[in-house]
């Protein structure tokens, strides 16, 4: 070597000395590692900044985005497990075993092809629940206030008109009946009088305010709260609901009385539409008394389909209506800027595998093998940090 | 081909050296190990459950162990040179920069809040903070921190 690399400058006789005691590759392998590292260090740095930086006790829990942590954990034993085949792959080459080293190089391909089968799942089961990373199709609203209420009765009002409208061409089957039942209660019994209370200006804003909170637990049952994780839900707002149910049943039965004694006046009296305030019993023509037992039988039927809830609307009866998360959209930001990056670095890891896979494997291969495994290490690194931060923290 | 072949050979003595089969599947089950340890926070015997920070801080440290595992072991740097350290030694002081950095924004984020700012913040979930009175306008209620951490 020094014969090949010696230069005669006259008298002089320069050896040239490699930089590094390493391959070229190596060392480039190692250089991007290092720029890897810068760039998820952004990434990981921006989430533990959002994370930590959200208010006290209004970052999402693992229960509420359907996270699940055995998953998680399943994923992380993959990685592992890849990154061990992927050493021995190493270990089968420096041997001269070459059939081996493929063999092992394809277990390590399959182990990937494990880790993101399972990755999409879990996107499958965020996006299911309406968790996008942005708008429009991210169902989740920061806070309940009448701007949620109105996305939800504008969102079931679509859906049932799209029933409706089979309804009139006359496909329906039994189902979509029954689906059509449940859009019409819920539509008129719990999403519009609860719209209503929220923007009466003559209750107290901590009626309104509760009316709202209530809208949202019905829609997405508290996981985080009072939920059982074992599903049942405890209702907190139980005792409220029938309290309302038995001053319903007595004013409907009032105002049926009403109806039964007046005698039936032609006034065509305008009733302004939105017109919640039940003040109109007294001297009332008939039009405004039957619109309020309307509205109390809708209300009703509203009380009683909640009443036998066992989860919450989206779950029960199989809607996909916008739900109320603080700080949610900033965590599927976060967590699919993450995950996804590092998904997108696994595919390139698997790439990589399957030009390996296909050619002959000998120990000139040495340094191909050695650099995919650094690679691939790292990819399991990073998730190796990934994995307490986005589901344990 | 001769020089790849010394190449092959210096290759062969210099790290071959390292690592056995043996100690790649302990670091395996020690990883493993690890593993499951990092969920020892959310076993009823974890005797941390008041302050969340320890459990993040243990989560944190066992991340680190095995991530140090892998390195050592599996991305061979126990055997490599002394270049090792001119990789690892920065990147470690840049991780400590980054905690020191970000430590402003993260942690003590929301310390010096005004009351405007703490306005327009994600509210704690707990609806019972919905029943309280408060000011009279559209805008739903703040809660800030009034009823403390809750994690």
């Amino acid at each position: 070597m020094a014969h090949d690399e010696s230069e005669h400058h006259g008298h002089l006789k320069l050896e040239y000395q490699p930089g590094l005691p390493m391959s070229n590759g190596k060392l480039i392998v190692w250089l991007f590692l290092s720029t890897e590292i810068m760039f998820f260090a952004a990434l990981i740095g921006t989430y533990i900044v959002i994370r930590f930086g959200a208010p006290a006790g209004s970052w999402p829990t693992p229960a509420d985005v359907h996270l699940s942590e055995p998953i998680g954990a399943f994923n992380t034993f993959v990685l592992i497990c890849s990154s061990v085949t992927i050493v021995l792959c190493l270990d089968a080459i420096h041997a001269h075993k070459a059939f081996l080293a493929k063999r092992w190089l394809i277990a390590t391909f399959l182990l990937g092809g494990v880790f993101l089968g399972v990755k999409g799942y879990e996107y499958k089961q965020k996006f299911s629940h309406g968790i996008y990373p942005r708008k429009p199709r991210s169902l989740i609203h920061e806070r309940a206030n009448l701007e949620y209420a109105a996305s939800v009765r504008s969102l079931l009002k679509e859906m049932r008109a799209g029933l409706d409208k089979k309804k009139a061409d006359g496909e329906l089957t039994h189902e979509e009946k029954e689906q059509l039942d449940n859009y019409t209660i819920l539509l008129n019994g719990v999403v519009i009088p609860a719209e209503q209370v929220a923007s009466d200006p003559d209750r107290s804003s901590a009626e309104r305010q509760a009316a709202l909170v209530h809208l949202a637990e019905y829609v997405n049952g508290s996981h985080g709260g009072h939920g059982h994780h074992d599903g049942s839900m405890e209702f907190p707002f139980a005792a409220g609901l029938q309290s309302e149910k038995s001053m319903l049943l007595v004013e409907q039965t009032q105002l049926k009385n009403q109806l039964k004694e007046k005698p039936q006046k032609e006034e065509p009296q305008e009733d302004p539409d939105g017109d919640t305030s039940s003040g109109s019993q007294t001297k009332t023509p008939l039009d405004p008394v039957q619109t309020r037992l309307n509205k109390i039988r809708d209300r009703l039927k509203g009380i009683d389909k909640l009443s036998s809830m066992e989860h919450s609307m989206n779950e029960d009866f199989k809607l996909h209506l916008p739900i109320v998360l603080p700080s949610g959209n900033m965590w599927a930001s976060t967590y699919f800027l993450l995950t996804g990056f590092h998904a997108i670095h696994v595919l390139v890891g698997l790439i990589v595998f399957v030009i390996g896979i296909l050619m002959k494997l000998g120990p000139e291969k040495a340094g191909f093998i050695e650099n995919t495994g650094l690679y691939w290490h790292f990819v399991d690194l990073v998730w190796i940090f990934l994995f307490p931060l986005l589901y344990l923290f | 081909m001769s020089e790849e072949q010394k190449k092959d050979e210096a290759h062969d003595q210099g790290e071959h050296g390292g690592g056995s089969v043996k100690q790649y599947i302990m670091v395996f089950v020690a990883l493993c190990v690890l593993t499951s340890a990092s969920f020892f926070t959310y076993s009823p015997y974890w005797p941390f459950q008041e302050t969340p920070s320890v459990g993040w801080a243990f989560m944190m440290a066992v991340s680190c162990t095995k991530a140090l595992l892998v390195m050592l072991f599996f991305m061979h740097l126990l055997w490599e040179a002394n270049w090792k350290y001119v990789l690892t030694f920065p990147a470690a002081m840049m991780s400590v920069f980054l905690v020191l950095m970000l430590w402003p924004d993260g942690k003590m984020r929301t310390s010096n809040y005004s009351e405007q700012r703490r306005l327009h913040a994600a509210e704690p979930k707990d609806p019972g903070d919905a029943a309280d009175e408060h000011h009279e306008n559209h805008e739903p209620p703040h809660n800030g921190t009034e009823h403390g951490h809750r994690h």
